[in-house]
């Protein structure tokens, strides 16, 4: 094979392997203090992290080789025996311990290549490698391979080698050494099982990891996060090994600038050790569409040059699973599964899937106000198992309760009447989920819906007749049957037989004092019909309750 | 005084690396006598050790400690920038 080696900077004395090993470090080598470095001579050797090999530039080479001599006396200590190759890598000679008649090779070896029998196992790709090294006439060093023995038994060898070239600099082949490195190898193989299955461990985990040392650069990542650094730009993409996660972050611009400026500050935070954790959640655009991540900054234990673990998951198909209604409470509604909330199980697949929609699943916090009287009602509720009670307030009193509304019914009904401002208080007091839609969108749906229309006009109705009797029940009925009515309807609208409720919470709800309170809970417990202690409220017995209730629970009942 | 530390990255005994030895050692007498601890590798026998730490040219200077972290590229003749890497203010001359 024709050298080719030639000149690049018109230095006659430094010969260059040519455009590919020039090209090839300019793909490895990116930084321009690097690049210039390399340009005015400076460097001696590149590493390319794919090989993890270093390989000297042709100037140190060829320096080493001029005081090769010396140490090649050295190397004939070092290694158990020498070989040399012709242009085409095929073996001229060998000589040394492990040759001839009681060595690891004999003569049959002379016109081989590495790449013929008896040597093996080398993988396509680093073969592809070493023939690269081969073809820019680079030294190579401890290139590990198998073997077979003139025994028939594997071996492991350590083959080094560099480039010869005669006097004119015509590239005359390769002479090297070689070590048999099979007791090494061995006892490596048997200390590398529990970090080969650490590492296999985190290359199976779904979450992409990597380390970044205290200047924020990744110094490792598993493989789901090499994986997904191919083909991916801004903060979705994962930083790669050697480059700056930092930097990455700050990169970040338009939508993504927000979460990179929170990711790049979490990070230096842990870095610096001012807190042993950070998470955040965010949004961006992958090649697969918009994905949700949940990213992790943690401190890494020990010393050295790592300093945090980034672990970054993709959540959106967890996202997309929390909003589907009914994945909360264990209905599957889009799959046509028992719906929580009854007014909507009334309605016909069809009218409620026009629905669906326009609906977000919302949690309901206890003592959350969803409107006040004469505010516009901007959403509507269908609670699944929250409970919410409407209040009417008048000036100088404690607010009273007019109504509940519970899986049975709707909040914001004065819409279906047309009225678009609220006249109540609704007030969260058990907390639980419920469907949301915005009302305008809600609007032109009851429009469209008769079915809706008619359950919703009955619930109207139902709505009214509670309030009156609330009305009748508040001003003429004992504590004890208002408290007993009132529980069985929260009873019959939450979805459990413990609630949690003060004492002043009920006297405001039942519109009597305090103490009132606590006579008729006291009361009703001495009958062992509920428990209570510490605001925690629990029915025994139902049917007891039923009968010390005033008649109004059957009469609101009956129209629902 | 404060230990600076810092790990050269070399190849072998080859010209430019054997040159930043030496360029080294003698800021590192003329500036910071005894406070400091160098480590010398050689990428050839532990190139891992360089891609750890983000070197991928030699020979280069990183400097660990104190921070902030440090890097220069080059055979260290430069003796301005090898002071400003390291943080050491230059003498008024």
């Amino acid at each position: 094979m024709k050298p080719d080696l030639r000149v690049l900077d018109g230095n006659p004395r430094r010969p260059d392997a040519g455009p590919g090993l020039s090209a090839h470090i300019l793909r490895l080598v990116k930084s321009a203090p690097e690049r210039r470095a390399i340009a005015s001579g400076q460097v001696d050797a590149v590493i390319d992290p794919a090989t993890g090999k270093a390989f000297l530039l042709p100037a140190a080479q060829q320096a080493l080789r001029e005081d090769g001599a010396s140490v090649r006396g050295l190397l004939a200590l070092a290694s158990d025996w020498r070989w040399e190759q012709d242009e085409s890598h095929r073996f001229v000679s060998h000589t040394g311990a492990a040759s001839g008649s009681s060595g690891v090779f004999d003569e049959s070896i002379i016109g081989k290549t590495l790449r013929d029998p008896p040597f093996d196992t080398m993988s396509e790709a680093d073969w592809r490698a070493h023939q690269r090294l081969l073809e820019w006439r680079a030294a190579f060093r401890d290139l590990e391979l198998g073997c077979t023995d003139r025994a028939g038994g594997m071996r492991s060898v350590s083959i080094s080698g560099e480039p010869v070239f005669d006097a004119q600099d015509r590239f005359k082949g390769y002479r090297g050494t070689m070590r048999d490195i099979t007791l090494r190898k061995q006892s490596e193989a048997l200390a590398q099982k529990p970090l080969r299955l650490a590492c296999d461990t985190l290359d199976a985990l779904a979450v992409q990891l990597c380390v970044l040392d205290s200047a924020g650069n990744v110094i490792l990542a598993n493989k789901p996060a090499g994986a997904f650094a191919a083909g991916s730009r801004g903060i979705g993409a994962v930083v790669p090994v050697g480059d700056n996660y930092l930097a990455a972050c700050d990169k970040a611009r338009g939508s993504e600038r927000k979460d990179g400026v929170a990711i790049a500050a979490g990070v230096r935070q842990v870095i610096a050790g001012d807190s042993p954790l950070f998470r955040h959640e965010y949004v961006c655009n992958s090649p697969a569409g918009r994905c949700q991540y949940s990213l992790t900054v943690t401190a890494y234990p020990g010393d050295g040059a790592a300093r945090v673990v980034v672990s970054r998951e993709n959540v959106t198909e967890r996202k997309r699973a929390e909003r589907i209604p009914g994945n909360v409470t264990g209905h599957k509604v889009a799959e046509g599964g028992p719906i929580a909330n009854s007014l909507l199980a009334a309605l016909p697949a069809k009218d409620y899937q026009g629905l669906l929609a326009g609906f977000e699943l919302v949690t309901l916090t206890y003592g959350e106000v969803l409107f006040e009287p004469g505010e516009p009602i901007r959403h509507v509720y269908f609670p699944n198992d929250s409970l919410v009670s409407l209040l009417t307030t008048i000036e100088g009193h404690e607010a009273l309760e007019v109504g509940l509304v519970g899986r049975e019914g709707m909040i914001g009904i004065s819409l279906v009447l047309g009225m678009d401002v609220s006249s109540v208080r609704a007030l969260v007091q058990g907390a639980g989920t419920a469907m949301r839609m915005n009302a305008a969108r809600f609007r032109r749906q009851f429009r469209k819906s008769l079915p809706l229309q008619g359950e919703l006009y009955r619930y109207a109705h139902a709505m009214l007749v509670q309030a009156r009797q609330t009305a009748a029940c508040n001003r003429f009925h004992e504590v004890q049957g208002r408290l007993a009515r009132w529980l069985l309807m929260t009873h019959d609208r939450a979805r459990s037989d413990q609630f949690l409720l003060t004492q002043k919470f009920l006297a405001d709800m039942l519109g009597v004092r305090r103490a009132g309170v606590t006579k008729a809970a006291g009361s009703l417990q001495q009958r062992k019909l509920i428990s209570y202690s510490r605001g925690k409220i629990r029915m025994l017995d139902r049917q007891g309750l039923e009968a010390a209730s005033c008649g109004c629970y059957e009469a609101v009942k009956s129209h629902q | 005084m404060t230990i600076v530390e810092m790990r050269l990255y070399i190849a072998n005994n080859a010209p430019n690396s054997v040159r930043a030895i030496a360029n080294l050692e003698a800021i590192c007498k003329e500036h910071l006598k005894d406070n400091f601890k160098l480590e010398i590798i050689d990428v050839l026998e532990y190139p891992l050790r360089a891609l750890a730490d983000g070197i991928l040219v030699t020979p280069s200077l990183a400097k660990m400690s104190p921070s902030p972290a440090a890097k220069i590229v080059g055979n260290l003749s430069d003796k301005r920038s090898v002071l400003h890497a390291l943080g050491i203010p230059e003498p008024v001359e």
